[in-house]
Formats: structure tokens, sequence, C-alpha cells
């Protein structure tokens, strides 16, 4: 009670300096869930890429593809020593994007995404998907039946049983996948036939060799997913492929892969928290020059305390609690108002499915111990002096 | 046999201002105190009436001589262990009352039972029966600036004496009173001192406040020069 009763004696001040941090753990709040979200959709996308090799069509990098793989590739592939089993793939966009739409979005535009339900090869890392409704597509699906991510189902509030139009088609929802944060919360999970002819639709050029003849519709594989045997280096494998094929495709192999991610997302998180620590830092300072003007008004007090008994390390104590409790209230609020913002945010973007954070409840109360912990750490050398404070010239200080 | 509480023996303090000015505030100083005294230091302004009050209080350290206090070697003694004392052995009374703004006259005298190391119910007992002895039962909750210099002087006596110490030091206790409230709070001390055998030893500059003690001892000097 004294702690506050003391912080209570310059009630400006405090209120100041607890602004301070309020600022700083509200910017760290933010920035932390945003973190918190990217990396949770990098961590599903690293999952993925990390549970098979993808080949490409030349020049195309992850999730572009201005070409196709020939079915004759994958066959080639399938025979390479060490490789297990080769899908194909095919995507593109739900719709085509407008240029004129200046909004951006945090998540994945909604995607088609085609597999040959009925080969054999499977990914790894994902097996399997949680389903929230229906299930999900197998060998015996037809052309005409789909699943939908969740954002996708809320956008376009859709149920098992409904009827979904895309690029002027009918396809009938069977499933709709539970929330992953990640991509396949923005994916339609089609049969592989239907997706080509909707790729070959969207692409003039390839529907003109397509309706000359020249194409042929297995031929239109935006991506081959290829699994290795077990026992196996996938590296080793990926660089067989690459030996065989040369330039003409692009091989992403899963190790390599996923250091690539881990850089990238060590970079991202490296800036955004950052930035956010240096905001809190801001803070912190304004806690030490606080507690040092303190100490310094009732350096008196600190003779009197001693004189009748109180150790150094009481004073130590008091004065450090009184800087940990400042940093406490500035982190729960700041982190009171920027869990509300950001639930605000993502509750106006949820529409989209284009949440921007994620709030969890451990980083939550990670945020306002560590904000104590910061007022500890701030009040620890100013209590540390009050704590050496020679008595007899403390109770002589006017 | 008398106890002797407080046994002063060669005490010297010297203060260096600068290289040239260099200040002996006490020069040898012997002072006996014995269990029950009720003893004021005078001497004139600058003789080390404070300088010999901080030593004995364990506030400074003398430069040489041994101090004893209730049969402990001090003069040795470092700041880990010296805040201990302070609080179980000695009592101390301030001129300027002193008292913790921020706390009230209960808060103000538990916290030194703290201090002390007493426990939670018995510190509050003791203050709660402290203050009432010393007239102050409706003022537990209020504030020093809701108190007159008075009953904050009372306030901290009741502080001074909830450790039950040994000896209380009292440095000018009627320095920032009007006469007819230091003549109240010298007949408390005497009261404590004559009802309960504690122990004063007071500095004052007042000659009635010093002529109402049984003991005298003068500093001139920065020495001890009573008879």
């Amino acid at each position: 009670m004294e702690i506050f009763r003391n912080m209570w004696r310059r009630k400006f001040r405090t209120f100041l300096t607890i602004f301070g941090i309020v600022i700083g753990i509200f910017a760290f709040t933010v920035m932390g869930s945003m973190a918190l979200k990217l990396n949770k959709m990098i961590s599903g996308g690293k999952q993925y890429i990390t549970g098979q090799i993808s080949v490409m069509p030349k020049g195309a990098s992850y999730g572009t593809s201005t070409g196709t793989l020939p079915i004759d590739t994958l066959n080639k592939i399938s025979k390479i020593e060490g490789v297990d089993k080769v899908g194909a793939l095919a995507s593109l966009l739900v719709e085509d994007q407008n240029l004129d739409d200046a909004s951006m979005s945090m998540g994945n535009p909604p995607t088609i995404y085609g597999a040959d339900n009925k080969s054999d090869f499977k990914n790894r890392n994902w097996e399997t998907m949680d389903m929230r409704e229906g299930k999900m597509l197998n060998r015996d699906s037809k052309d005409d039946e789909i699943v939908v991510g969740i954002n996708i189902a809320t956008d376009k509030k859709l149920h098992v049983g409904d009827t979904y139009k895309i690029r002027g088609r009918d396809f009938k929802v069977v499933g709709v996948v539970n929330k992953t944060m990640t991509g396949p919360d923005d994916y339609v999970f089609m049969a592989i036939t239907p997706s080509r002819e909707l790729l070959i639709e969207s692409n003039p050029f390839m529907k003109s060799l397509y309706e000359s003849g020249r194409l042929k519709l297995d031929d239109v594989n935006s991506m081959a997913g290829v699994s290795w045997k077990d026992g196996y280096d996938s590296e080793k494998v990926s660089d067989e492929i690459k030996d065989k094929f040369g330039n003409d495709v692009s091989v992403m192999s899963p190790v390599k892969m996923g250091e690539m991610i881990d850089k990238a997302s060590a970079m991202m998180n490296a800036i955004i928290l950052g930035s956010a620590m240096l905001a809190l830092i801001v803070g912190l300072f304004s806690i030490v020059n606080t507690m040092v003007m303190s100490i310094s008004e009732r350096t008196k007090e600190i003779g009197i305390k001693k004189a009748i008994g109180a150790s150094g390390r009481s004073i130590a104590f008091e004065y450090t609690m009184e800087a940990g409790i400042i940093g406490l209230v500035g982190g729960a609020i700041g982190m009171g108002l920027g869990a509300l913002a950001a639930t605000i945010i993502n509750n106006k973007m949820a529409s989209k499915g284009a949440e921007i954070f994620l709030l969890q409840n451990n980083f939550l109360v990670g945020v306002i111990i560590f904000s104590f912990v910061v007022g500890i750490i701030a009040g620890f050398f100013p209590a540390l002096r009050a704590s050496k404070l020679k008595v007899v010239d403390a109770i002589r200080e006017l | 046999m008398e106890k002797i509480v407080v046994e002063a023996r060669g005490i010297k303090k010297t203060y260096k201002m600068s290289e040239r000015n260099i200040v002996e505030a006490l020069r040898g100083v012997n002072i006996k105190v014995y269990e029950g005294d009720f003893s004021a230091i005078i001497g004139p302004s600058g003789c080390g009436k404070s300088t010999l009050m901080h030593i004995l209080g364990l506030l400074d350290r003398p430069d040489e001589g041994t101090l004893e206090i209730d049969g402990v070697d001090m003069t040795r003694l470092r700041e880990k262990k010296a805040y201990k004392m302070r609080a179980k052995k000695i009592g101390f009374i301030f001129q300027g009352f002193n008292l913790i703004p921020t706390l009230t006259s209960l808060e103000n005298v538990v916290l030194a039972g703290r201090y002390g190391g007493l426990r939670r119910r018995e510190r509050f007992f003791r203050a709660k029966e402290l203050l009432t002895t010393l007239g102050l039962k409706e003022r537990m909750n209020h504030k020093p600036n809701e108190l007159s210099g008075g009953q904050q002087q009372r306030v901290a006596i009741a502080r001074a004496l909830i450790n039950n110490p040994a000896i209380i030091l009292a440095d000018e206790p009627t320095g920032e009173l009007d006469t007819k409230t230091s003549l109240e709070i010298m007949d408390i001390l005497k009261k404590l001192n004559e009802k309960e055998k504690k122990t004063f030893l007071i500095v004052t500059h007042n000659m009635e406040v010093a002529n109402s003690c049984k003991k005298i001892i003068r500093l001139r000097d920065g020495k001890n020069v009573s008879r």
C-alpha cells in the first residue's frame, strides 16, 4: 500500500511515466500479435513446403506459375532413384485480381488447389485436414465436388450442399476445412481435371493451344509434388531431379526451402519486434528517470528509514518494486488497449478472412509479466543507489 | 551493580572538508550511560553533540575509539549488521519528528516494529498500545500533516519505543515545539524513565531541558568536560 501511496505523491509524473510504458507495451502487443499471425502462416506454409519436393515449370517461383509441366516430365521424375510418388497439381486464383483495387490483404488471395485425388502422392507433413463440415475429397469424388477453406466459406457464406460458381462453373461444396491460420484457409480444393480446365480457360494462349490440339489436358500442371522413399535424403533426390532436367524446371528442396523460410521469418520478426522494442526502451528510460528523481526527493525519508532500522536490502526492494508496479500498471493498460485494437481490426477483416493479428493468452500474459520485469530492471540501479546512501548524509538533506 | 548500556572510549571523528580545512569534531570522547539514566548532552554550537549522537546511534562510524552498546562491541560493525542493531537496540527521536509523510501514525510506529523483527500481530498490538498510552488513540489513522507538532513527537516517541530498545537517543526533541508542548514532551520522557526504567540520552542546547535531566554530560571542542 505504501508503494501505491508513494507513486501517487506525484500524480502527474507517475501518470506520464505510466503513459510512456503504455505506448511501448501497446506497440509491443500489436506488433507481437502481428508477428505471431505471420509466423503461424509461415509455419503452416513451411510445413507444407518441407513435406515434399516441389517441381515447377522453368522460371516459376512458389505460387506464381507462368508455364506448365508436361505429364511426360512427371513420369520421368517418378523413375528417378529415390522418388516415391509424384502428384500433379494445377492451381490458379479463384478470381482474376483487379489491379485497380488498391486494398491490401494480409492473407492469401482465394486460390484453386487442384490435385490428382487418384494419385497415391502424399505430402509428408500434410496428410489430413481437420474438417469443420463434410469430408475431404478422395478417389471417389466427382469432378464438380469441392472443399473450401474457412475464409472462403465465411466470405461467401458457404456450407456443405451449397453451390459455388467459380469462373462461370457451378461446383458443389462437400466439405469445409477448419481454421488452419495458413494457406488452406483460402483454398478451394478440387479434382485436377476441372482445375486444369479452368486454368486453360483463364489463359487465352493456353486456350488457343488446347483448342488447336497442340496442348493436352494432362500436360497442364502448375507444379508436381514429389515424395521421397524412406532412407533417402530429400536433398540428394532434389539434386538428382535438377541434374536430370537442368534449367527446364525449378526444383525446391525441402531443407533449403526450410532454411530460406527460417531466415526470412527471423528477419521479419526482428524488424517487427525490434521496432516495438524501441518504443519500449523509451518507456524503460522514463521509469529510470522517474525513479532517480523520486529517490532524490525522498533521500531524507530513506535516511529516516535506515536510522530506525531499515536494511539497504529493504530500501532497494521497496524502490525496485515501485518501479516494477509502474511497469506492471502501464503494461496491463498497454496490453489491454493493444489487444482491443487488434480485436477491432481483426473483426473488421474477418469477413474477408484476412485477420492480421493472432492474440494468444500466453503471449498477452507474457507481455504483462515482461512489462513488470522491465520496470524492475529500470528501477534496480536507482534503487541500489538508494540502498547505499549513508544514513547520516541522508538525514542531513533538507 | 548498575548495568552499563552505552560505553564509548576515546571516540574521535574528523571531517575533511578540503585539503586545508579539516574539522576535528570529536577528540577523544569518553561516555558511560547506565541503565535507567536520564542524561543530557549539552555544549555550545559546534562542540560535536550531533556527531556524538550519530556515532552512538550507529548512524556514523568513529575514526578511532571503541563503542559498546548493551555489551556488544559496535566499533567494527559493518552496515550490513548495523541496521539490525539500530532497529533492536536503539530508539531514535529526532528534532524534526521525521515521520514518514505517507504513513499514518499507526503505520509509522508499525514500520519500526517491522524493522525490529516483530511479528505482524505483535507489532500492531504494541503500536496501538503505545499510541494509546501517549494519548493518541483517536489519532492513529491520521497522517503527520494532520497532527500538531506535539502529537507528531509523541508518535516519534512511540516509534522509538516499539522494539524495547536498550537506549533512546533524542536529538533536540523539543527543538521545534513551543514551551508548553516542550514541557509535555519532557514530562512524557521523564515518566517513561521513572516508571518503565527506560534509558534516555538527550542532546539539547536548552538549559531548562538539560536541568530536568538527572545527569548532564558537557561537551566542549569535541571533548567530554563533565566532572
